[in-house]
């Protein structure tokens, strides 16, 4: 059995015993009534409502091709959202101007499958790229970092276990190391919500459990809103505060990891639960 | 199994030829390019003996060319300059080629990053990228007598007509070297809110730096060749302009010999030092 199924009982309780409420936190991401679509016939999402708290750890998961990606990317307007409203932070994203989304783009924290390293770079400048978003042209071409960003980049380099690599080049590190490299990169952003886009699609069971503790951790002592992009439903299960289930770009689930009934993953993947490999 | 077996047990799609199973089945442009190869292999062999030499005796024009090639480079010697004017003007020759290179490259430069898929608008690239291939298509030494009716025969257009095409061919190699860049690096630092400069800085230069240096050294031993023949046919100077007074004022074919020795010593360094770049390069990879 992988090592990040062993614990799931005990979690279970552990979700028992202290379960959180996040009715009187304050709202961070509203999204209503989100369209997008490349060609009329077939939307890639439609109807899209969703409305993440402050703290709280988001799962979206479902098939391939439901839209995910495209979820989260319409977030932070990499791509373009074709219709509805998108509020991060009480600031309307969707009607942003170039110059208004790189600031809000600043604040929202983003993690890849692929990590998206500059690989030629060592992990001390790559983190340093997540401040870009304030600085000016000039400032970030020269790479004029304050003492304090690299304060700050080195505490959480240390936070995810990472300092002692921060003169390595990003091409030495192993999968699990460049994603917390890639999360190190997103932190240093100081962002309010950080969206990962399946962050452990490429990573063995191990470096698995290790990347989706320290986003949990991320979530439970920085206060900050995770939501991430999952394959793995038994992952969701385990540390989602909330799972969104995604199929063909329509919400189909959305409630709490205990309410996520055999019946619902079936809905959600549209297909029988024993064609799956849920765990 | 009988062959025959295996041919009817997948009734159509293997083809069976005189009891035989074909591993390769009939091809248009296979047959396109084997015929014109013969027709190639064919003229070549024949046409010589249908060739008209007029009044020349062929024995002894062969021997006359190689009594002329020995001269050249079995008996080299300096008649009409000295080493150090040879020297000299070898130097001047690699400022013409290092010159219009550096001027080349730092344009190109600029114009790669509005001519890449990934970092520019389709139009603007698709429009230099139309410019760039019309202006190698035509030869550097055209460009520079071009420029020569502005600028007079001589080192500046030389030098603008080699940076013409240096530009040209440059800027094809940076943008395609800038192209290949995973599109998820400059997705992740738009994600950060970075600005576009701070992307072509941080993530395209130190991705592409390796190979924009080792294009740049080509380019340059290519340009030092340019030069020596722009010395000869655009009156640029440098040690073009000695070989070709030597070789047509003269007709001292012993300095020819000479002189094509030392042109030919400086491009040899110069690919040792390319090679040694490329590996250091590759080597810190």
């Amino acid at each position: 059995m992988p090592t990040i199924l062993a614990e799931k009982t005990e979690v279970y309780e552990k979700k028992g015993k202290n379960k959180k409420e996040f009715q009187n936190s304050k709202t961070i991401l509203k999204i209503k009534d989100l369209y997008k679509s490349y060609n009329i016939k077939t939307p890639v999402l439609s109807m899209i409502e969703m409305e993440l708290k402050q703290g709280e750890f988001v799962s979206i998961i479902g098939p391939s091709g439901a839209g995910k990606s495209t979820l989260l990317r319409c977030i932070n307007r990499m791509i373009e959202p074709s219709e509805g409203s998108i509020v991060f932070d009480e600031t309307e994203i969707t009607s942003l101007s170039k110059k208004a989304l790189r600031g809000e783009r600043a604040k929202i924290g983003m993690v890849f499958q692929h990590y998206n390293l500059v690989s030629r770079l060592t992990v001390f400048e790559n983190v340093l790229h997540g401040r870009f978003g304030y600085k000016s042209t000039l400032k970030g071409i020269l790479s004029i970092f304050t003492e304090e960003e690299k304060q700050l980049a080195l505490e959480i380099l240390d936070k995810l276990g990472m300092k002692e690599f921060a003169y390595k080049r990003c091409d030495q590190l192993s999968g699990g190391q460049k994603q917390r490299v890639g999360i190190a990169r997103a932190l240093v952003q100081q962002p309010k919500l950080l969206l990962c886009d399946e962050p452990i699609a490429s990573l063995d069971p191990n470096s698995s459990k290790v990347i989706m503790d320290h986003l949990k951790e991320i979530c439970e002592t920085m206060g900050i809103t995770v939501l991430v992009n999952l394959h793995q439903v038994d992952v969701a299960v385990k540390y989602s505060d909330r799972i969104i289930g995604l199929n063909k770009g329509r919400v189909v689930f959305e409630g709490l990891p205990k309410e996520l009934s055999n019946y619902a993953i079936q809905d959600i993947y549209g297909s029988e639960l024993e064609d799956l490999i849920v765990e | 199994m009988q062959i025959s077996e295996i041919a009817s047990s997948t009734t159509s799609s293997i083809k069976v030829r005189n009891g035989k199973i074909q591993i390769k089945t009939f091809n248009r442009s296979n047959f396109v390019l084997q015929l014109t190869l013969a027709f190639l292999i064919i003229f070549t062999v024949v046409a010589p003996f249908f060739l008209d030499y007029k009044s020349i005796d062929l024995q002894t024009a062969i021997f006359y060319t190689v009594d002329n090639l020995k001269m050249m480079f079995l008996q080299p010697a300096l008649n009409q300059i000295t080493i150090g004017t040879a020297l000299i003007q070898i130097l001047i020759t690699l400022a013409l080629a290092f010159l219009s290179t550096v001027i080349g490259a730092v344009i190109s430069f600029f114009l790669a990053i509005a001519c890449a898929k990934n970092l520019a608008p389709t139009w603007l690239s698709n429009t230099i990228i139309t410019f760039n291939s019309f202006i190698r298509a035509v030869p550097t030494v055209l460009w520079v007598l071009i420029f020569a009716i502005v600028a007079g025969l001589g080192s500046v257009a030389a030098i603008l007509g080699m940076t013409l095409h240096t530009i040209a061919y440059l800027s094809k190699a940076y943008s395609e070297s800038f192209e290949e860049i995973d599109g998820g690096m400059i997705e992740a630092l738009r994600a950060t809110g970075a600005k576009w400069w701070h992307i072509i800085v941080h993530v395209v230069l130190p991705q592409t730096s390796s190979y924009m240096i080792s294009w740049t050294f080509l380019r340059f031993e290519t340009n030092y060749g340019v030069a020596i023949a722009m010395g000869a046919a655009a009156a640029a100077g440098g040690i073009g302009f000695e070989l070709f007074m030597s070789s047509s004022f003269y007709y001292d074919l012993h300095e020819v010999g000479a002189i094509t020795y030392f042109a030919l010593i400086i491009a040899l360094i110069l690919e040792v030092i390319s090679v040694q770049i490329k590996n250091r390069l590759i080597g810190s990879r």
